[in-house]
């Protein structure tokens, strides 16, 4: 297998949502002596692209996304294994993630931690129904740059809001970009609270995450 | 006609004088928590608040129906999963989900004695005494897969629905007659209808296949455990066109949808079979009623009854902070309408 078969089993191994295969193709990688990084950007992540898409277009389903997401980590952990030590410290952004607090389903939010991960975030994951200090005092111990909140009810959408005061009051809003998604939330309400950015599935909050990450180091 | 001669005319099939309004969801609302002075977390917990403040829904509001309780937790508490309360402003979410995947269980002998289902069965008792003349009495059980997904937690479940289904199987089972079992006390109690919400049963959550592999055939169980002549509401988040002819075929008497949905669509389908199966809803429950005024609400109604709605409903849970007036447009646009 060269190169370009083996990124191109790795894709199609995501797409399929098969983990073992794609732990395997990852571990073939290092043998074969290529390089990581092209084989997670080119090969992995395209599959991961891929089923995004399949998603945003109705082919494919939750499940099938976080266990592709699933399959992805552990592929890249294994090339991780392979990289040079400069390539591992370098991190494309930090991130705090979190339900809000009275909210406890957290799908959406567990797949974009783990595509943030794959995608060179440091990511802290803070779970489900998050109380929002834990969101402000994480913020600030951390100096992320993106803090991202889930809502998948109106009674704690009004949370994303309250949360944007809070970092106000910390004096924390100018350093930080929030994000906000989950079921109820759209981009009007990210709008009319002041939050930076609205995604409306994971593939998507993954891809903006990415951009502000870029603007915020310049 | 009264509000619950319509409502059930409207449920059979039967004409009625306008179309009727109501809420298969949620219905509690700060202005009606001042208004009955029964709030959350205690409406959440005792019988008595519980039901004072489901009235409100027929005697400040007008909607045809009322029904109990504003959250989808009972069924899981008593099965075994931890509940923890968020004040007067939200509703009980698990806190500890009780099960793993692979770990026994079994349906508890006592489960209508046990956690909050006493107060629930007791709510509609007090429900039927107190506006069950004028009003019709709804009870609310969750659907099997939503259940499952309260005992071990959702993304497990998601996770061997796609790759182990048959692992579900023992938590469908035990969730499904706990419903079951719950929808029969609540009918006995008095209660003119059941609704099953199976919100976790959604095609944005799960693909169709999956759907009438784990969920379908978990809520036509259910529906031919209670009995043949009770009228049954299901309600599914999300946009359920592809699995239309899939919910009719449970048996149910009248679907619930969220407005994402493509009603005339579902209308088309549900006309092939021969019974009248009526769809509710029409109205968004978090653009209109959650971000929106009266106004979005009367145009939401407008489109839903030329959509072809046969009830008109909100699509999902009332949001807390949605106001008496923007409830009352709902039944105000529907009395006009037929006037015309």
């Amino acid at each position: 297998m060269n190169e370009q078969e083996l990124m191109e089993a790795a894709a199609a191994a995501i797409v399929a949502a098969d983990e073992e295969k794609a732990v395997d193709l990852a571990r073939q990688a290092l043998e074969l002596g290529l390089d990581p990084v092209k084989v997670i950007n080119l090969g992995y992540s395209e599959g991961m692209k891929q089923v995004g898409d399949l998603f945003e277009r109705g082919q494919v389903f939750l499940p099938e996304v976080i266990i592709a997401s699933e399959a992805m980590v552990a592929a890249v952990d294994i090339l991780e294994e392979g990289l040079p030590e400069a390539e591992k410290e370098k991190t494309a952004g930090i991130a705090v993630l979190g339900t809000i607090e009275g909210d406890v389903h957290d799908i959406g939010k567990g797949i974009v931690a783990t595509l943030l991960r794959v995608y060179g975030f440091e990511v802290h994951d803070l779970g489900r129904d998050v109380p929002l200090d834990d969101f402000v005092a994480k913020v600030k111990e951390t100096g992320a740059h993106i803090v991202g909140s889930s809502a998948l009810m109106t009674t704690t959408m009004v949370g994303q809001r309250t949360l944007e005061q809070k970092l106000k009051d910390a004096g924390l809003r100018d350093k930080v970009k929030t994000m906000v998604g989950g079921a109820v939330v759209t981009q009007h309400w990210a709008d009319k609270i002041g939050a930076d950015g609205y995604a409306e599935d994971a593939q998507e909050a993954v891809q903006k995450a990415i951009e502000i990450a870029e603007t915020m180091r310049g | 006609m009264n509000s619950r001669e319509r409502f059930l005319a409207a449920m059979r099939g039967e004409p009625t004088d306008r179309a009727s309004v109501f809420s298969a969801n949620q219905t509690g609302t700060y202005e009606l928590m001042d208004a009955t002075g029964a709030e959350w977390p205690e409406a959440h917990q005792k019988a008595e608040p519980m039901a004072k403040l489901a009235a409100g829904a027929h005697t400040i509001i007008g909607f045809d129906a009322v029904r109990v309780p504003y959250c989808q937790t009972f069924e899981s508490e008593a099965l075994g999963s931890t509940v923890k309360y968020a004040g007067r402003e939200g509703v009980p979410r698990i806190h500890e989900h009780g099960y793993k995947i692979g770990d026994p269980i079994s349906y508890p002998d006592d489960f209508l004695e046990r956690g909050r289902i006493p107060e629930l069965i007791k709510a509609v008792e007090l429900l039927k005494e107190q506006v069950g003349d004028s009003a019709a009495v709804g009870g609310n059980i969750v659907g099997p897969f939503s259940i499952a997904a309260n005992l071990l937690g959702i993304t497990d479940v998601l996770k061997a629905s796609f790759k182990k289904p048959e692992s579900l199987e023992p938590y469908l089972e035990v969730a499904e007659r706990a419903g079951t079992e719950l929808g029969k006390a609540l009918l006995e109690a008095g209660a003119d209808f059941i609704i099953i919400e199976d919100m976790m049963a959604s095609i944005d959550v799960i693909s169709p296949p999956i759907f009438e592999k784990v969920a379908q055939p978990w809520e036509k169980r259910q529906l031919d455990g209670l009995p043949s002549d009770a009228l049954t509401i299901i309600h599914i988040c999300g946009k359920v066109n592809s699995i239309t002819k899939q919910i009719a075929e449970t048996g149910t008497t009248a679907i619930s949808v969220e407005p994402t949905v493509d009603a005339p669509a579902m209308k088309a389908i549900l006309s092939e079979f021969d019974r009248p199966i009526p769809l509710i809803g029409g109205v968004d429950a978090v653009n209109t009623l959650f971000s929106g005024t009266a106004g979005t609400v009367r145009a939401d109604v407008e489109k839903a009854l030329a959509d072809g709605y046969d009830m008109i409903a909100p699509g999902c849970s009332i949001p807390p902070s949605a106001t008496n007036e923007m409830l009352k447009a709902m039944v105000q646009t529907a009395e006009e309408a037929a006037k015309k």
